[in-house]
């Protein structure tokens, strides 16, 4: 056997700074989930609004809730990945409060300047919408989704940075030195380390090509004489928007690792297959995203197949070492369910569960009749809501349980269990919209297209009572424990921080 | 058709893992050794990759050998009628709008403003077929109407506010007759 790694304690700023996160990222989960809400009863004609605020809402939601992972998932695995590597508290302090900048320009641009050009801002829609209602909704908007960048970038930058050191390398952090030979040990650096180092490399690629795509955008709207290619735009759009919404689910996956090897009491170590899946999701991750543009016939074609045929691809990892390992390592292992490793073990499903319609959907001839109806929300809502979503749940459950010692009520375990029910029903309603060729991102439905709206609108109304209760004994636990951090305090350091970099 | 298939598959798979996740979960009281769990599991896992792969190359092959994906020369070739569809915000432009069973259509699809999606529906307000409209760009979609009656075209790439009432009706007659195909 291998020597166990050395590992780190947990200082009080990095609580201070996961805490923080992790309210965060429940308050906007509650408010966007509302959103949601009030879009699909729109759409299903219980209530009327103007289709201008619906598309405002629309636009929040989306950029809201991949930001709400994000941070969730950042907390994740920033609280596990210390144990190993020593990170410096205060960056994660940082993207904390450049995030909740981001989200509060995002929010006066949405609301007080009418921005309404969806959270993937396609050029040149901002620009030309900048051209007919004033350009500040649009500044807002992109610069807050840059201050978002910016938080993230720094992050990982720092994470990287301190893999590279304690491992000789950062490809070294997805197990080079062993794959290649130049190490006698038998596993790599722990999966917290192997995650992290995949998700550095693709996020930060990710949001160089998202900086790089909202940077154009500007420099358009501020001078129209400056044009660019509007495909090299989207494929710019789409390496961004797709790598960092899947990149929330490779943080959030380290609380998978660790909460369930715990408690099952067994290892969960990095072997070679384990190092070989991580090191292809890292390159599919990165190549994928052309399954996005599949009906842009003006891309070249050996592109648009390395679309489906890597799209296919990237489900193995998760399917024969991730989720096969979880199914494996809980087996007759007499570990005991709770909060934390059930909700674990259901985001795993909920994972799986979501890479089916998506890969169905990454088959040209079947994106030619589903590309942008219903069944695009509908397979990520799955693995977002059911998958990294119930993973920051789990998350908090487990950092009460851990840092304060509180134990799950009879009421948790039905909030869950209702949660699980009613996702379900509301993805159905998505996926069924989608067969029956609804399209996705339209304000005012058909007759035909309102009953599955109405059927998800209600199922989600059961999912926000779950998601508020869960949040509610989040924050009600979470004074308890050893980090005892009041909002004040929070609000506090965070201005101080401010001041310092000012 | 590929709707179905893909809702039936969806539902089959999703309800199969469920099976599968909830089956591993209620077996997990008794503890015993993980050293043969691993063993056993591992020789599983191997026969789980090789059918997994195996069912991906087989889609791969069959699903490859019919591309949505046609270039505009083809016109000439097959002859078909070419027609020039133009988004703009908030409508659709098209230098043709009847079309007759039977006759191969080549559409032309471009914008003139922001990103637009063609999506082209049939009667029961099925998607038959769609690509995308792009500014600088011209996107190639074949068809060849089977029934007459009344199409729709929807826009399917979000285009600010006014995306959902960009809705054209086009209408495909019997071959040769005067008849509108509905009786
Ligand atoms: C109560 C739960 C939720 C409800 C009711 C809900 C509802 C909706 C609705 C109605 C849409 C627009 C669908 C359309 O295109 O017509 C949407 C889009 C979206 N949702 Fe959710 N959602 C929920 C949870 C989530 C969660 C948990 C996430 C991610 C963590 C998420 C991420 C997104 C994203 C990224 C979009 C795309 C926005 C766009 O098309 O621009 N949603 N959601
Ligand atoms: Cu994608
Ligand atoms: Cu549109």
């Amino acid at each position: 056997m291998a020597k166990t790694e050395t590992t780190y304690p947990i200082s009080r700023a990095t609580k201070k700074g996961v805490v923080g996160h992790l309210a965060v990222a429940a308050t906007v989960l509650i408010l966007m989930m509302a959103f949601g809400i009030i879009m699909l009863f729109n759409q299903g004609g219980l209530i009327t609004i103007s289709p201008d605020l619906f598309y405002s809402i629309m636009t929040v939601h989306g950029i809201g809730m991949v930001g709400m992972a994000s941070l969730g998932g950042a907390a994740i695995m920033w609280y596990f990945l210390c144990k190993y590597v020593p990170l410096n508290p205060k960056v994660l302090m940082t993207n904390l409060v450049l995030s909740v900048i981001g989200i509060a320009m995002i929010l006066i641009a949405a609301f007080v300047f009418k921005f309404s050009d969806a959270w993937t801002f396609l050029y040149p829609l901002p620009s030309v919408s900048a051209k007919q209602h004033g350009m500040a909704g649009a500044m807002f908007f992109l610069n807050g989704v840059l201050f978002v960048g910016v938080g993230f970038l720094i992050m990982y930058l720092e994470i990287g940075r301190k893999i590279a050191k304690q491992y000789g390398g950062l490809m070294n952090g997805l197990g080079w030195d062993m794959l290649f030979g130049k190490s006698d040990k038998h596993y790599g650096p722990p999966a917290a380390v192997v995650a992290s180092t995949m998700v550095v490399i693709c996020n930060s690629t990710a949001i160089l090509a998202g900086a790089t795509v909202i940077i154009m955008s500007i420099i358009n709207i501020l001078n129209p004489s400056i044009v660019f290619d509007a495909l090299l735009a989207k494929h710019l759009t789409y390496a961004f928007g797709h790598i960092f919404a899947n990149a929330t689910i490779y943080m959030a996956v380290v609380g998978v690792y660790e909460i369930l090897a715990k408690y099952a009491d067994r290892p969960w170590k990095a072997n070679k297959v384990f190092l070989i899946a991580w090191n292809f999701s890292t390159l599919f991750t990165l190549m994928i995203y052309t399954h996005h543009l599949l009906m842009d016939f003006a891309v070249p074609k050996w592109m648009l197949l390395i679309g489906q045929i890597f799209s296919y691809a990237n489900g193995l990892p998760v399917m024969v070492v991730t989720a096969y390992g979880a199914l494996m390592i809980v087996y007759r292992s007499g570990l005991r369910w709770d909060m934390a490793s059930g909700l674990m073990f259901l985001a795993m499903f909920g994972w799986v569960g979501g890479a089916v319609p998506a890969i169905i959907d990454a088959t040209i001839v079947v994106n030619h009749v589903m590309h942008n109806t219903k069944w695009v929300p509908g397979h990520f809502h799955i693995y977002m809501g059911l998958g990294v979503t119930i993973m920051i749940i789990a998350f908090m459950y487990y950092y009460n349980k851990v840092e304060g010692n509180r134990r799950d009520h009879s009421w948790d375990r039905i909030s869950a269990a209702f949660y699980t029910v009613f996702f379900l029903g509301l993805t159905g309603s998505f996926l069924y919209a989608g067969k029956i060729s609804a399209p996705r991102r339209w304000a005012v439905h058909l007759p035909e297209w309102m009953l599955s709206d109405i059927v998800g609108g209600i199922s989600a109304c059961f999912v926000l009572a779950a998601t508020i209760s869960f949040t509610l004994r989040f924050f009600a636990n979470v004074k308890y424990t050893r980090t005892a951090n009041t909002t004040e305090e929070m609000v506090h350091d965070t201005t101080s921080l401010m001041k310092k970099s000012s | 058709m590929y709707q179905q298939l893909a809702w039936i598959l969806t539902v089959v798979l999703v309800f199969a893992l469920a099976v599968v996740f909830l089956t591993i979960a209620r077996k997990t009281a008794r503890r015993v050794d993980y050293q043969p769990i691993q063993e056993k599991g591992y020789r599983i896992r191997k026969y789980w990759f090789i059918s997994l792969v195996s069912v991906m190359v087989i889609a791969t092959f069959f699903s490859l050998r019919d591309l949505p994906y046609h270039d505009a020369t083809a016109a000439a070739a097959t002859g078909a009628k070419v027609v020039n569809v133009e988004g703009y915000q908030f409508y659709w432009k098209l230098s043709q709008e009847e079309f007759y069973v039977g006759e191969p259509v080549q559409f032309n699809v471009t914008s003139m403003d922001v990103n637009h999606g063609f999506g082209l529906y049939d009667e029961n307000m099925q998607l038959l077929a769609q690509t995308q409209a792009m500014p600088g760009y011209t996107n190639v979609v074949d068809f060849t109407f089977t029934k007459p009656g009344k199409y729709q075209i929807l826009c399917l790439e979000y285009c600010s506010v006014g995306h959902h009432v960009m809705v054209k009706e086009i209408v495909v007659k019997e071959k040769g007759g005067a008849s509108d195909g509905q009786n």
